[in-house]
């Protein structure tokens, strides 16, 4: 790793951790509350899902929530913020090459987003008891899901002319695609044509890509959500290193 | 433009070498047309001319800032956008321009950082830039908090953190009380008279006059003149270059 990118990495984490309790606390906070809320309470009228407690059905779901959204919200806030006060300059014009700038942009969102992953799955494991049956899936599920919507923030953050403008594609987009694609519920339960409407949805293969990765359960089949997730991935990653290659938005 | 040789025969590259450098932007407003200027190394140099003439457009083509339309800039030779030439260049943009989220001493140690610097001598070389700069109180306290004066100080010290060759301060002493305007031209000919080439932009003419060896005038993306400002004041028939720029470019 270049010095320089050592240093954006660096500054990247720096900023996750001086502002820990938006970026780390809050999410995981919400996300636990949601297990609690729905797993614990509902749980008990549900009894289980796809052959899965309730409670540990639901987890799956919501730390790929957490995790997308920290990952997201992180990189289209900061890099919005370095062009808006334009202390980007000092980054665009030192002797970094453009990969290294996307890269070094992109891994504060990864490693907040694993953070939060972490420290969810810390408080949900002893309360919900949700396995892992698939570990290496689940590390190529949270891996394509990092850098998926580590890049889409940085694109975001790219395009975004006001601060609303990354809040609207968090809570016009990113939240509902989320939460209709499968976090609390199987798909296999809703009639059609919402059943088929759903594969339509791409956030529903990564949050069953993830929910393999810990149940071994799966309303598609594995390779398909991973196929999907990766090629949505080459896709954000094609655009972000674009736009860094080009100067486009980042330079007039 | 005769150059300097070095002792082995060698002829020194400009510090800066523009050639048919253009800028349109993406509205339409053509900023430079065809701009050609040589910056011989070590030379303090003034850019002087009104809003909007292209000085903020040509300082931001050098440091990669915005995309070139058309022709070639050179850094000491080295392609402007080569990894060489950005090290060799410092800039003080004339917009406080700071990281909110770091305090004085993170900026300049991960500026350096970003310029390559190891750790270890960012941190020692920061230390070093905070004296200079009269920063240590501040050290510790994050940009948003510092003074109108603090942060100019910080943006001149961030610009010098990785000892560029060249450094470009685009308007320094802009808004700043007469008292930081007097201590930041000792701290610039301090750092011109070690060897650096300054490339400076003002609206201060009395500045200019009394700091840049030679001064050029920009109006309407184009080089209007360039000269001691001796060499100006005579070209022009004028008593003062605040007349010259009143007759090169307008008032």
């Amino acid at each position: 790793m270049s010095r320089g990118l050592a240093a954006l990495t660096g500054r990247e984490v720096l900023r996750v951790l001086k502002l820990w309790t938006q970026t780390i606390a809050a999410p995981v906070l919400s996300a636990f509350l949601f297990i609690l809320v729905f797993g614990l309470s509902l749980g008990g009228r549900i009894k289980e899902v796809a052959g899965v407690e309730y409670q540990a059905f639901i987890v799956p779901g919501l730390v790929t929530m957490a995790m997308i959204q920290a990952a997201y919200s992180n990189n289209a806030s900061s890099v919005f913020q370095a062009r808006f006060d334009r202390y980007l300059h000092d980054v665009l014009a030192a002797p970094m090459r453009h990969w290294e700038v996307n890269l070094g942009l992109s891994l504060g969102g990864a490693v907040r987003a694993l953070a939060v992953g972490a420290a969810l799955l810390v408080l949900a494991v002893p309360v919900t008891g949700v396995p892992v049956h698939e570990p290496l899936v689940l590390v190529a599920a949270v891996v394509l899901a990092l850098v998926l919507f580590s890049s889409l923030g940085v694109v975001v953050g790219i395009y975004a002319e006001t601060f609303d403008h990354h809040m609207f594609v968090n809570n016009l987009v990113i939240l509902p695609l989320t939460f209709l694609g499968g976090v609390f519920y199987s798909i296999s339960s809703l009639p059609s044509p919402w059943q088929e409407i759903s594969h339509a949805n791409p956030v529903f293969y990564l949050v069953n890509a993830v929910r393999y990765g810990f149940l071994g359960e799966s309303d598609v089949s594995v390779g398909l959500s991973l196929g999907v997730c990766a090629a949505l991935t080459a896709l954000a990653v094609a655009w972000s290193a674009w736009l860094f290659a080009t100067g486009r938005r980042l330079k007039a | 433009m005769q150059l300097p040789a070095t002792g082995n025969g060698r002829q020194l590259a400009p510090a800066l070498d523009l050639r048919r450098l253009t800028k349109r932007y993406d509205d339409g407003l053509l900023a430079l047309e065809d701009f050609d200027l040589v910056v011989p190394a070590g030379e303090f140099f003034g850019l002087l001319g009104p809003n909007g003439a292209g000085k903020t457009t040509l300082i931001s083509a050098i440091c990669n800032l915005i995309r070139v339309t058309a022709g070639e800039i050179r850094v000491f030779g080295h392609d402007h956008s080569s990894m060489e030439a950005r090290r060799l260049v410092g800039l003080s943009e004339q917009d406080v321009n700071l990281d909110r989220f770091l305090d004085v001493e993170e900026t300049l140690v991960y500026h350096g950082g970003y310029y390559g610097m190891r750790r270890a001598d960012a941190r020692q070389r920061a230390r070093e830039m905070m004296d200079v700069f009269d920063l240590h109180a501040k050290a510790k306290v994050r940009t948003p908090k510092l003074s109108g004066g603090m942060r100019r100080r910080l943006l001149l010290a961030r610009a010098l953190m990785h000892e560029p060759r060249m450094v470009i301060l685009d308007e320094p002493t802009a808004g700043v009380d007469f008292e930081l305007r007097m201590e930041l031209w000792r701290y610039i000919r301090r750092l011109h008279s070690t060897g650096t080439t300054i490339l400076l932009t003002t609206h201060y003419l009395e500045e200019a006059e009394e700091l840049c060896d030679e001064i050029a005038l920009i109006g309407g993306g184009q080089l209007v003149a360039r000269d001691t400002a001796a060499g100006l004041r005579e070209a022009y028939g004028a008593a003062s270059l605040a007349d010259v720029y009143v007759k090169a470019v307008g008032a």
